[in-house]
């Protein structure tokens, strides 16, 4: 049986259903992907390091656009990373729909972050809104039904728009004629259907956006740069912890129902994986984003890791291989005492970029077993001379790049950056980075 | 009394609540089972610096001491309410741009229970709204929190703005986030860096030590 994630993987590079702009283009495309497809499938004595860095407002911040421009107008925002990408000349792009599109969010006054434009200053990045959004004797319906919970509970708490989503019925009564009045009335009742119409009309802006956005998205694939994701995923626990229940909450519910926690996040994980591997589906780009919180060092123990964290993880990731995608982890914060569970995990499938883990123990640990990269922290791109970042990345080459199954990148999801310290950055990337 | 902090320290929050209940109806003073709410607290911090106590921890003891603290209340003196001793006072916020606060609170709260008194101003902090609180009550410690990297430059602003008013020497400054390190620490101008609480809060003892 031909297997699912080489064969994806192989189609993406070859830029099956690209469009270029002339043959220079199609082939700096094929090289680009082509340095990823080598370090995700450990092939030894690869060409050079790929370098890629994921950012959030930071081409806004270089380009001098304000950034509430950018999250309210498309077209900025489009060009304001294309240009990102051509002048730093990363070997993959970053998608632009990250950033959001603040129309959208007015029109459901989103409440799960504040951005600019929304109570933030103009040139501020958008930020998340931590709160208890799922109470605590929620986690029966979250279990028992997640898409039930997530559309009347969830986005009923987290857009002002839409509370009255909290009154819909249920459909099981659609199965007989005379069961399906109480959904049917439910979705007649007037503050329902305003809330319906708030919907319909922040998703035509959405769609609006997007349309916007795509030929900025095709240029920057036309002129040979292939994205670096495909889609997005979370870890069940993240999930919880992050979003429905807050932090502190989650972190006290691991003593006070510890079987909850365990199901709900074994409840979530068909869907993590069905939310990453749909977008990189479409996307025809089978690299799923996956950015790791709670589960660092330092959160919980290794005991705690092991059993409240560690399996969903590890089964998002499965599953998501099983879809034919390649599960990309961003671990943030560091793992240094998780890397050996990490090696459980087949062999030459998964990539994991690292925050302030010890590299060279990355390197050593996860050698045969997965792509690693980044490593490199952002503080010495903000504070530190051009010289600096060159020598310091020379120095984590030496230590994580080793013969192949390495990406070179800056530790975090970049909301600002310095013109002179990045392009040292890429340009040791790509001279020192060779094999 | 030594079962009251196992119970604390074994994290059986429904045990440690019916003990204080328990020891508090038979008439045990109030003043001696706070006591014993502290070593709890010591010994979770020991294990926390052993790597063997983590944030789920930290959190859950923060919540005993509290519920546990609501228990005692009605039976203390009067004086002692008020009466409390701390070894120092910190000025805490978030700095101007960024408004995590989870980081700042639990440290806030280890503070606290470390016996600081904290004046939690926030999050989002406007630079100048730091200095005027720190003009208006010299405290012994600021501590300055941020998730993102662009809480760097006000942090930064506000050391110097300290500097100009003569009030930098007598205010020690810790920084902390997810994204600090001693690059950060010294770009800032801040006396130390942590990041995460406990580290923070022995910097602080540290310093009110020497």
């Amino acid at each position: 049986m031909e297997d699912k994630q080489s064969k994806f993987l192989e189609d993406w590079a070859s830029a099956k259903n690209v469009e270029f702009d002339n043959d220079a283009a199609k082939e700096a495309y094929l090289y680009r992907a082509n340095l990823f497809k080598d370090a995700i499938e450990l092939k030894k004595t690869p060409d050079r390091v790929p370098i890629y860095s994921i950012v959030t407002f930071a081409p806004m911040y270089v380009l001098n656009v304000k950034h509430k421009d950018a999250m309210y107008d498309a077209n900025v925002l489009g060009k304001t990373y294309y240009d990102f990408t051509v002048k730093y000349d990363l070997d993959a792009a970053n998608t632009p729909v990250l950033c959001s599109h603040g129309p959208t969010l007015d029109a459901l006054k989103y409440l799960l972050y504040k951005w600019p434009g929304d109570g933030l200053p103009d040139n501020t990045a958008y930020q998340f809104v931590e709160k208890e959004y799922m109470k605590v004797e929620e986690y029966d319906h979250l279990i028992q039904d997640p898409t039930d919970f997530m559309l009347k509970v969830f986005m009923s708490r987290i857009a002002g728009n839409l509370k009255p989503f909290s009154k819909i019925g249920t459909f099981y009564g659609l199965h007989e004629i005379g069961l399906s009045n109480s959904l049917l009335i439910s979705l007649g009742a007037p503050d329902v259907q305003e809330a319906f119409m708030a919907l319909l009309e922040a998703s035509r802006l959405h769609f609006d956006w997007i349309n916007k956005l795509v030929p900025h998205i095709l240029k920057t694939m036309s002129s040979g740069y292939p994205f670096g994701s495909g889609g997005a995923a979370k870890v069940p626990f993240d999930f919880l912890g992050d979003s429905l229940r807050g932090t502190t909450q989650l972190m006290m519910d691991m003593y006070r129902r510890p079987e909850k926690v365990l199901e709900a996040c074994e409840r979530l994980v068909p869907h993590m994986v069905k939310m990453g591997a749909a977008d990189a589906h479409a996307n025809g780009n089978p690299l799923v984003f996956i950015p790791l919180h709670k589960g660092a060092d330092g959160f919980m123990s290794s005991a705690q890791f092991e059993k409240f964290y560690w399996p969903n993880m590890k089964a998002v990731m499965l599953g998501l291989i099983d879809e034919g995608c390649v599960p990309v982890c961003f671990v943030e914060g560091s793992y240094n005492e998780r890397l050996d569970y990490l090696t459980d995990l087949p062999k030459g499938k998964c990539v994991f970029y690292f925050d302030k883990t010890d590299m060279s123990m990355a390197r050593k640990k996860l050698n045969d077993i997965a792509c690693i990269g980044w490593g490199f922290p952002v503080s010495k791109i903000l504070t530190g001379t051009p010289e600096l970042v060159a020598d310091s990345t020379k120095k984590l080459l030496d230590e994580a790049a080793g013969d192949g199954g390495y990406i070179l990148g800056i530790g975090c999801s970049m909301d600002e950056a310095k013109d002179e310290t990045l392009k040292a950055f890429v340009k040791t990337g790509r001279d020192y980075g060779r094999y | 009394m030594q079962e009251l902090i196992n119970a604390m320290v074994e994290m059986e929050e429904d045990r440690f609540l019916d003990l204080t209940k328990e020891l508090l109806a038979s008439g045990e003073d109030p003043n001696a089972i706070f006591r014993a709410y502290q070593e709890g607290m010591a010994e979770i911090g020991r294990r926390f610096e052993q790597n063997e106590f983590f944030i789920p921890e930290l959190i859950m003891a923060g919540e005993m001491m509290n519920d546990g603290a609501e228990l005692i209340k009605p039976y203390l003196d009067e004086d002692a309410k008020t009466v409390t001793k701390t070894i120092g006072s910190m000025v805490l916020a978030t700095i101007e741009g960024d408004i995590h606060d989870i980081g700042k609170n639990i440290y806030g709260m280890m503070m606290e229970l470390s016996g600081f008194e904290i004046i939690d101003l926030g999050v989002d902090v406007p630079v100048n709204t730091i200095i005027s609180k720190i003009e208006e009550i010299k405290p012994d410690l600021l501590g300055m929190s941020g998730l993102l990297t662009l809480a760097f430059d006000p942090m930064k602003e506000v050391v110097e703005k300290l500097k100009e008013k003569g009030l930098r020497d007598s205010t020690k400054i810790l920084v902390g986030g997810g994204q600090f390190d001693q690059t950060v620490c010294n770009f800032v101008g801040a006396d130390g860096f942590a990041t995460d609480a406990i580290v923070g809060v022995n910097i602080c003892k540290d310093w009110m030590k020497a």
